[in-house]
């Protein structure tokens, strides 16, 4: 389960911000890359929420500035990573 | 006059906020950016905050999330009117902390000032004039619906209510989200 939702949250990643799965890493950040702009970062949230049947609180929007950030919001919505 | 919403909260600029302003406002993080890159005195300070203090054509805010404060934003009337009968508005603003300065939360003092002026005074349309070299502050504004209306060393950009409503719609559902569970 957790690799599975390891590669949900990947997937969520590569099609919010239109990358390729393996540029995915948990130092990527937000407005580093010309392609995790707020538009994408709002797909994002579209993208995560979907996958994991969540809904993020507006503070944990503001605060998943990284990958690394996004798999320890997600964690606290009870998904295991 | 307060303005508070999107989880932020504006508050009128105090005397004794002025060392921090002047800290960050002289810090080459933020001046760079700015038109005028000179360093601010305390005196210079001092006057410019005398001469804004009653003037009804101007606004200046310092910008608080979750009780602390993060940067700067002001309103001006680009007629040179009371902001109440304004017709053009020009909005600024820089972030300090390094947490938020690329972050959602940088739109969210903007979407509050935005829609004072649009919704509660009423104005026809928002102007900004930014450094062609500023990218992130065009594309920061592109975003909120602005468009280019004159290129060069000084890009003026303008924003209209109608663009305004349409770009920022996905944002503030966002930013006005408050708890959580589906």
């Amino acid at each position: 389960m957790a690799s599975e939702n390891q590669s949900k949250l990947i997937a969520a990643f590569a099609t919010a911000l239109n990358i390729e799965p393996s540029l995915v890493k948990d130092e990527l950040a937000y407005n580093t890359i010309p392609e995790w702009d707020s538009t994408a970062h709002m797909s994002l949230v579209a993208e995560i929420e979907d996958a994991f049947d969540i809904m993020l609180d507006t503070d944990d929007i503001i605060d998943m500035s990284s990958v690394q950030k996004a798999k320890e919001i997600v964690v606290k919505y009870g998904v295991e990573l | 006059m307060v303005l508070e919403g999107y989880q932020v909260r504006l508050e009128p600029v105090k005397a004794s906020d002025l060392p921090m302003l002047r800290q960050w406002r002289n810090d080459p993080k933020i001046s760079q950016h700015m038109l005028s890159n000179a360093l601010i005195t305390e005196e210079q300070q001092l006057r410019w905050f005398e001469s804004i203090v009653n003037d009804n054509s101007q606004q200046h805010f310092v910008i608080y999330y979750k009780g602390a404060p993060i940067g700067s934003a002001n309103i001006k009337s680009a007629d040179g009117v009371c902001l109440r009968d304004s017709n053009c508005i020009e909005p600024g603003l820089y972030i300090y902390e390094d947490k938020y300065r690329a972050n959602l939360l940088a739109f969210a003092p903007t979407l509050l000032l935005n829609d004072f002026s649009f919704y509660d005074i009423g104005v026809e349309k928002l102007k900004a004039v930014v450094l062609a070299e500023n990218l992130a502050a065009l594309n920061y504004n592109k975003k909120l619906g602005y468009e280019v209306v004159s290129e060069g060393p000084l890009i003026e950009i303008e924003l209209e209510p109608l663009r305004y409503e349409v770009a920022s719609k996905p944002l503030k559902r966002l930013l006005s989200r408050v708890s959580g569970g589906k």
